[in-house]
């Protein structure tokens, strides 16, 4: 079974909200979205995902077993692990390039958990969050999309990803949708 | 960078010559701080091996790197609220009350705990236990001595967990914190006031291997984010051994995103933001 995981920082809100808006009920794979966020915005931040997206959204609980269909998003102040067993641990250890939840983390593991079978895509943001798991998940033959610079509010982070690796793609917000939409195992 | 084989060569020796069992650890996170620890200590995991098996102070050194030490003043407030607005209120009738914060680190959940106490007229009649594994955070702990600096930003829990009730928002709290900690800015230090000083015991435990510390059935044990650590077998066995260091009905408050899964989850009965123990 295929996995999206999908890392964003500043400017990346919009873009996630219409990616799980244009998304169908039937998708079915599972997400994981890690995202940066104000530390003092601890709650409401599901609600606002929720608002638009026919996918059940969750900021799961540790060792929660992973559903096709499902949204996972990092809860606010813990790192987002995927276990090799398919479920979801977390962990409230140092923050990694300024961030809990990083971005790297959640990647990192998905990429070891999920070998080929994972599709990585990192949007707009502020630092280098993510660069190095869009490296580990191409490495460990998944596909990874980088949201194009250009169209990024803040293109520090996709710059960063760019740099290092030689990802499949560099689409447009539009482009990742249709890609999604059309992602068949 | 290494495999997952030198990782159980690592785990074999904290056991054999520490008697520390990290082998039912969650293994990402575990890996993670072993990544870290080689990283700060420059070297790799066989080094790092060799070296625990043959410098048993490295060795204590390791395992409190490896342990994670998070923690806040009133973390997640509204858990706090919850403990003064229905938990606590239910133990007044009670001569004694006997409290066990399961890996405590610097004791900033103590003294939170400690405030609720005071503030609920109970902390006269409340014994206070804390253990953690690793002994520099009990230390801290003792001290009740904090960098200002450092919990400056969660000042807003105390407001929010001591002044709010989301039970009854015309009802506010107005008790300025500076009831209950001194504040010296100039020299980076909020230390809590001393007669919330010395009323809690600390003691070395290690919750894998070791029995319950002090021998005796709690009211209320606190174990928030420790069991994330663990991997679900692990996790399943503490549940256990809560289940019988608890009086009938007692209660086990785990951070908000942990959740009692496996054999034990039918023994415990959710109740909002904490869990009960039920009768078998």
């Amino acid at each position: 079974m295929l996995n999206v995981v999908i890392g964003g920082s500043a400017g990346s809100f919009q873009t996630v909200t219409n990616i799980l808006a244009s998304l169908p009920k039937t998708f079915p794979f599972p997400m994981f979205l890690c995202l940066h966020r104000l530390k003092y915005v601890r709650t409401g931040f599901v609600e606002a995902l929720e608002l638009k997206s026919s996918l059940p959204i969750h900021e799961p609980q540790d060792k929660t077993p992973i559903l096709p269909g499902h949204v996972y998003l990092a809860p606010a102040n813990y790192h987002m692990y995927i276990d090799p067993g398919n479920t979801i641990s977390l962990s409230t250890e140092e923050v990694v390039n300024h961030s809990r939840p990083s971005i790297d983390i959640t990647f990192a593991s998905a990429a070891q958990a999920f070998g080929s079978k994972c599709v990585g895509v990192l949007l707009s943001g502020a630092n280098k969050d993510g660069a190095l798991g869009i490296k580990l998940m191409k490495d460990m033959g998944g596909t990874v999309i980088v949201q194009s610079p250009d169209e990024c509010q803040v293109k520090t982070m996709t710059m960063a990803a760019i740099k290092i690796t030689d990802v499949d793609f560099v689409f447009q917000s539009q482009q990742i949708i249709n890609y999604l939409q059309n992602l068949k195992e | 960078m290494f495999e997952e084989r030198d990782i159980h060569e690592l785990i074999r020796a904290l056991r054999d010559c520490g008697n520390y069992d990290f082998s039912n650890y969650s293994l990402k996170s575990f890996m993670r701080r072993v990544e870290k620890l080689l990283y700060d200590n420059k070297m790799d995991i066989y080094a790092l091996t060799n070296a625990i098996k043959i410098d048993r102070v490295f060795l204590e050194q390791v395992v409190r790197d490896i342990t994670v030490n998070t923690t806040e003043i009133f973390r997640d407030p509204s858990v706090w609220q919850a403990m003064k607005y229905r938990l606590l209120p239910k133990l007044h009738s009670q001569k004694e009350i006997n409290i066990w914060h399961a890996g405590c680190s610097i004791g900033m959940e103590v003294y939170s705990m400690e405030i609720m106490l005071y503030e609920a007229g109970l902390l006269d009649k409340t014994n206070i236990y804390a253990t953690d594994i690793n002994t520099d955070v009990l230390k801290t702990a003792e001290n009740g001595t904090y960098s200002l600096r450092n919990v400056k930003e969660y000042l807003d829990n105390y407001n929010k967990a001591l002044c709010v009730n989301p039970y009854n928002f015309e009802e506010r709290g107005t008790t300025p914190i500076s009831k209950y900690v001194d504040m010296d800015e100039r020299h980076d230090v909020m230390r809590m006031k001393p007669y919330l000083l010395n009323k809690a015991t600390f003691k070395k435990h290690n919750l894998v291997s070791d029995p319950n510390p002090f021998g005796i059935k709690y009211d209320i044990i606190l174990c928030r984010n420790v069991l994330i650590y663990f991997n679900q077998t692990l996790q399943s066995k503490i549940f256990g051994d809560f289940w019988n260091s608890l009086v009938d009905d007692g209660t086990l408050v785990l951070g908000i995103h942990e959740s009692i899964l496996g054999p034990w989850a039918g023994k415990y009965e959710k109740k909002g933001l904490m869990y009960s123990k039920k009768q078998l």
